[in-house]
C-alpha cells in the first residue's frame, strides 16, 4: 500500500561548518534556548510531538501515512530523525498486525543495530561535541528481537530477547562503565526489567511454569515489587497452587501494608488479589464485594470491573455480568476497550440470546466507530 | 462453545436452551502489549548519556504527556502504548477469561454448566417444568427438577437460568439432556428435548511395582499425565491397608532456597506435562501385626490404594483413586530349620556332629519327617555327606513347637565348604522342603 521506505540517506554537511569558527558556533548553539535542538520536541526530531500525539490516540494507520510522506518530500534531514521515523513506523505496522510489511521495514537496516552508521561519533557535522553513542531507539532493539515470533518463529525472538538481555547485562550495566550519568543507568535498568519481562511472558504463554517461577523469583530477589510478587501469584494460580498462589499474596499485602498505603493503586492491587483468592474459593459473593470495593477507589480499574462481571456470571446473574461490561465500555471506553473484555462480553451474548448474531453487530459496530487502529476486530467472533 | 443441541424442532417452540460448559476461567496472557516508555521511541538509547541532552529531555518529556492513565477526561489511548509500570510488559494483568471452548473433560472433574433457557417468541410461555440430567451408558443422574415447583412463567424475550454441577465418575459418553415442558402463548402444552454430548476420557494411568528387600516393601508409583494440560499434582498419598505403615520417600530437594522475602522456603512444585509426562512416587510399607509374622495372610495380600488430587488452571481439581495394590504373594512359611551347634574344627575325612532345630511354625501337628542330604547336581562328588544311614527319620512336631536332631556328616574336600542340599520330607502330607538351610564351614586337613 505504501511505497517501500528507502534508507536513511547519507548526511550532506551545510557549507557553513566547515570553518573552525562556525564549529565554534555551532557547538554553542546547544546552550542557546532559542536554538537549541532540545528547545522543543519538534526542533529535536521534525514533528515529533505530532507522532508521540497520534501514537497516544491509536492512530497508527495515520502514523505510517505520515512517516511515508515525511521520507517522500525529504523532511527529515538528521540521521536520528530517520531512526525515530523508522521506529514508530516499525511499531504502526506490527500493532497493525501488517507483519510482513513490518519485516520489509527492518530489512532497510544494517542486520548489525551496533554498526558505525547508527553512532553520533559517525556525523561530527550533525552532532557537534556531542557525547559518542548509540542513536538507536531502544524500542528498535526490541521490535528487532520481536519480529520473528509474530512470523511464526517464536524460538528465534526468544533467542534474540535472551540475546538482548545479555547485551544490556554486559554492556550497559556493569559497575565501571564510563558514563556517570543516574539517568542513563536508571534508563537502563528499566529496560532490563522491560526484557525480562517480556521473556517470562513468551515462557508464560507456552504454560512453560517452572522457568516462569524461576525468572520471577531472580527478579523478586532483586526487587521486591508489590507487583512482581503478584504476578509470581497469578502464575501459581493458573497452574493450581492455590497454597502458594495465597502465600505470595501474603507478601504482596505486607509490603504494601509498609511503604506508601495512601496509593490507590497499590490499595487495588491487594483487594483484587483477595477477590481471587475468593473466587478460587468459589466464594463469588465476597469477591464481588472486593471489586467494587476497587471500583469506587477507581472507577477506570478495568481488571476489577472486568473479574466482577465474571463473578455475577458464576453466580447464576448473567443479565447483570453483561450490564456491568457494557456500562464499562459505555463510561470509559478508552480504557474498557480491551480485546479480552469483549471477547467476554461475546460469550455472554452467546449465551443469553439466541439470536445473538444481532447483537453482536451493534457491538461491533459500536467498536468500528469508537476503536484505536490497533484493536483486533476478530474478538467479536463474528 | 454456547451450544443449542439437537433434537427439537426448533422452529415450533418458543423456547429453546443455551448451555455453556463453565469450568474455571483461565488468567489472560498478552504475549506482546506493545507498550513502550516514551524514552525507548524517542530517542536514541545513549542519549542520556550526554550531560546537554540529559540536562533538557526530563523537561521535553513532561511537557507532551502529563496526564494520568487514569484521568476518564482523557480520551485518548495512551494505556495501550505507553508503560505504566515494568511489568505490564509481561502482559498479565490479572485479567480472567471465560472458557472459550468446551474443552475435554476427564474422569475425576466435576461438570460445571450454565444453562439458560430463553423465550424468543413475542408471547408469554406458563407453568414450565424444567428438567436437566445425565446419561451414561450405565445410568441416568438428574440435576435439577422443578416439577414440583414449576417456573410460573417467562415473559416474550425473557430467560430463566440455572447451574449445574456433577462429578464425573464414568468414562465414556455422556449426554446432557436438557427438558422443558410448558403452556406456551396458545395455550398449548409442549415438550422440548434438547441433547448436549461430550465424552469422558481417562486423565491418568498409574503403574505400580512391588519389591520386597527384607521385612520392607518398597512401592513404586508411576504417574501418567494423558491430559491436553499440565497437571499440579495436589495431594498424592498412599493410603496403607490395615496391619501395613507407610512412609513417603522423597528425594532432597536441592532446589530449596530460603527467600528473606517470601519467608519460606521455596519448594518446586509437582507439575506433570501434558499429552504423557510422568512423574514417580516411591513408599516404604511396613507390615505390623499385633501376632507377628505368623499372622501373614496367605495368597495375594493388599497393601493400600493411591489417593490422587489434581488441579488445573485457577486450582480447578479432579480427584482419583487407585483400585487395591496388590504386593507379591506370601507363602506362609510352615517349618524353619535353624543351626544349633556346629563344631569349631572340622578335619577332613573325619566324622563330625552338626545339631539342628526343626521349628514347626503351623498350629497343626507335623510329620514325622525324613532328612536326608540330597544329591549334588554337579558332577565331582559332593563334599560333605552324611556319615552312616543317608536318611534319618525324625517324629511329629507339636504345632509350634520344635525338635533337635544331629546330622552326622564327613567332609571329603578341604577349604571353605558348603553343607547344602539339607531336605526335609514331611511323610504324612507329603511335602518337601529343600532351601531351608546352607551351612558354610572350614574343613582342615590335618
Amino acid at each position: 500500500m505504501d511505497a517501500p521506505p528507502s534508507p536513511p540517506p547519507p548526511p550532506s554537511p551545510p557549507p557553513e561548518e566547515c570553518s573552525p569558527i562556525a564549529a565554534t558556533a555551532v557547538a554553542n548553539v546547544a546552550d542557546d534556548p532559542l536554538t537549541s535542538p532540545y528547545a522543543s520536541m519538534n526542533s529535536y526530531c521534525h514533528d515529533l510531538s505530532t507522532l508521540q500525539d497520534l501514537a497516544c490516540r491509536g492512530a497508527w494507520r495515520t502514523i505510517v501515512d505520515k512517516v511515508a510522506r515525511s521520507r517522500s518530500l525529504s523532511l527529515l534531514s538528521k540521521p536520528h530523525e530517520h531512526l525515530i521515523y523508522l521506529t514508530f513506523n516499525l511499531l504502526s505496522l506490527v500493532k497493525l498486525r501488517r507483519y510482513s510489511d513490518a519485516q520489509q521495514e527492518l530489512k532497510t537496516l544494517d542486520d548489525d543495530l551496533d554498526s558505525k552508521q547508527y553512532l553520533y561519533e559517525s556525523y561530527p557535522d550533525h552532532y557537534p561535541n556531542h557525547k559518542p553513542g548509540s542513536m538507536v531507539p531502544f524500542a528498535l532493539r526490541w521490535l528487532h528481537a520481536h519480529l520473528p515470533f509474530t512470523l511464526g518463529d517464536r524460538q528465534l525472538a526468544l533467542d534474540r530477547l535472551y540475546t538482548l538481555l545479555h547485551f544490556i547485562r554486559d554492556k550497559k550495566l556493569p559497575p565501571n562503565r564510563d558514563s556517570d550519568s543516574e539517568v542513563s543507568l536508571t534508563l537502563w535498568k528499566k529496560r532490563e526489567e522491560f526484557v525480562v519481562n517480556t521473556i517470562i511472558s513468551h515462557h508464560l504463554s507456552q504454560k512453560e511454569f517452572k522457568v516462569c517461577l524461576s525468572l520471577l523469583r531472580a527478579e523478586i530477589s532483586k526487587n521486591d515489587d508489590p507487583l512482581l510478587v503478584s504476578k509470581l501469584g497469578y502464575v501459581q494460580m493458573q497452574y493450581g497452587d492455590l497454597d502458594g498462589a495465597k502465600r505470595s499474596f501474603e507478601v504482596v499485602e505486607k509490603l504494601v501494608m509498609g511503604s506508601e498505603s495512601g496509593n490507590v493503586e497499590l490499595k487495588n492491587l491487594v483487594s483484587r488479589n483477595k477477590a481471587l483468592k475468593y473466587l478460587v474459593g468459589k466464594d463469588y459473593v465476597s469477591a464481588v464485594r472486593e471489586y467494587e470495593e476497587c471500583i469506587e477507589r477507581d472507577g477506570s480499574d478495568v481488571v476489577a470491573i472486568n473479574n466482577k462481571a465474571l463473578c455475577l456470571m458464576y453466580l447464576r446473574d448473567l443479565s447483570d455480568s453483561i450490564k456491568v461490561l457494557e456500562s464499562a465500555l459505555e463510561r470509559v471506553p478508552t480504557v474498557a476497550l480491551n480485546e479480552t473484555i469483549v471477547v467476554n462480553l461475546c460469550s455472554m451474548y452467546e449465551l443469553a440470546h439466541v439470536n445473538h448474531a444481532d447483537i453482536k453487530k451493534t457491538l461491533s459496530t459500536w467498536i468500528a466507530r469508537v476503536a484505536p487502529d490497533d484493536f483486533d476486530n476478530s474478538c467479536t467472533r463474528i | 462453545m454456547s451450544g443449542g443441541g439437537g433434537g427439537a424442532q426448533q422452529a415450533a417452540h418458543s423456547l429453546a436452551f443455551r448451555v455453556m460448559r463453565l469450568c474455571r476461567p483461565t488468567l489472560h496472557v498478552d504475549t506482546a502489549p506493545l507498550k513502550f516508555d516514551p524514552c525507548d521511541i524517542l530517542f536514541g538509547e545513549d542519549l542520556f548519556d550526554d550531560p546537554i541532552a540529559a540536562s533538557h529531555l526530563p523537561r521535553l518529556l513532561s511537557s507532551q504527556s502529563n496526564t494520568s492513565i487514569s484521568d476518564p477526561s482523557d480520551l485518548s489511548y495512551r494505556s495501550r502504548f505507553l508503560l505504566h509500570h515494568p511489568t505490564d510488559s509481561l502482559g498479565f494483568p490479572g485479567l480472567l477469561v471465560l472458557p472459550q471452548a468446551f474443552g475435554a473433560i476427564y474422569l475425576g472433574e466435576t461438570f460445571c454448566s450454565y444453562i439458560s433457557i430463553n423465550n424468543s417468541s413475542n408471547f408469554e410461555v406458563r407453568d414450565v417444568i424444567i428438567k436437566a440430567e445425565i446419561q451414561t451408558e450405565r445410568q441416568r443422574i438428574v440435576l435439577l427438577d422443578t416439577s414440583k415447583t414449576p417456573v410460573e412463567s417467562i415473559r416474550a424475550g425473557g430467560r430463566y437460568d440455572f447451574i449445574v454441577e456433577h462429578d464425573v465418575k464414568e468414562l465414556g459418553a455422556h449426554t446432557l439432556v436438557c427438558t422443558a415442558l410448558y403452556s406456551d402463548g396458545d395455550s398449548e402444552r409442549k415438550y422440548l428435548p434438547q441433547f448436549f454430548k461430550f465424552i469422558v476420557s481417562n486423565p491418568l494411568s498409574v503403574r505400580t511395582k512391588v519389591r520386597n528387600v527384607k521385612e520392607t516393601t518398597f512401592l513404586e508409583a508411576c504417574i501418567e499425565n494423558h491430559t491436553k494440560s499440565n497437571l499440579y499434582m495436589d495431594q498424592v498419598e498412599f493410603e496403607p491397608a490395615q496391619h501395613w505403615s507407610v512412609t513417603a520417600l522423597k528425594t532432597a530437594d536441592h532446589s530449596l532456597e530460603h527467600s528473606l522475602l517470601m519467608g519460606e522456603t521455596f519448594k518446586e512444585p509437582v507439575l506433570i506435562r501434558s499429552g504423557g509426562g510422568i512423574y514417580n512416587y516411591l513408599y516404604e510399607l511396613k507390615f505390623s501385626s499385633p501376632h507377628s509374622t505368623q499372622v501373614k495372610v496367605e495368597g495375594s495380600n493388599v497393601l493400600g490404594k493411591l489417593q490422587i488430587t489434581w488441579r488445573t488452571n485457577l486450582g480447578e481439581p479432579g480427584r482419583l483413586q487407585t483400585q487395591h495394590i496388590v504386593g507379591n504373594p506370601i507363602t506362609r512359611k510352615e517349618i524353619e530349620l535353624d543351626a544349633e551347634e556346629i563344631p569349631p574344627f572340622i578335619i577332613l575325612d573325619k566324622p563330625f556332629l552338626v545339631s539342628l532345630n526343626l521349628i514347626n511354625l503351623t498350629e497343626r501337628v507335623l510329620g514325622p519327617f525324613e532328612v536326608w542330604l540330597s544329591e549334588s547336581d554337579l558332577l565331582d562328588e559332593k563334599a560333605v555327606m552324611v556319615n552312616g544311614l543317608q536318611t534319618m527319620t525324625l517324629g511329629e512336631v507339636a504345632a509350634f513347637s520344635s525338635m533337635k536332631f544331629e546330622l552326622n556328616l564327613i567332609a571329603t574336600k578341604h577349604g571353605i565348604q558348603k553343607i547344602s542340599g539339607i531336605t526335609v520330607f514331611d511323610t504324612v502330607e507329603k511335602k518337601t522342603y529343600n532351601s531351608l538351610l546352607e551351612l558354610e564351614i572350614y574343613v582342615d586337613s590335618q
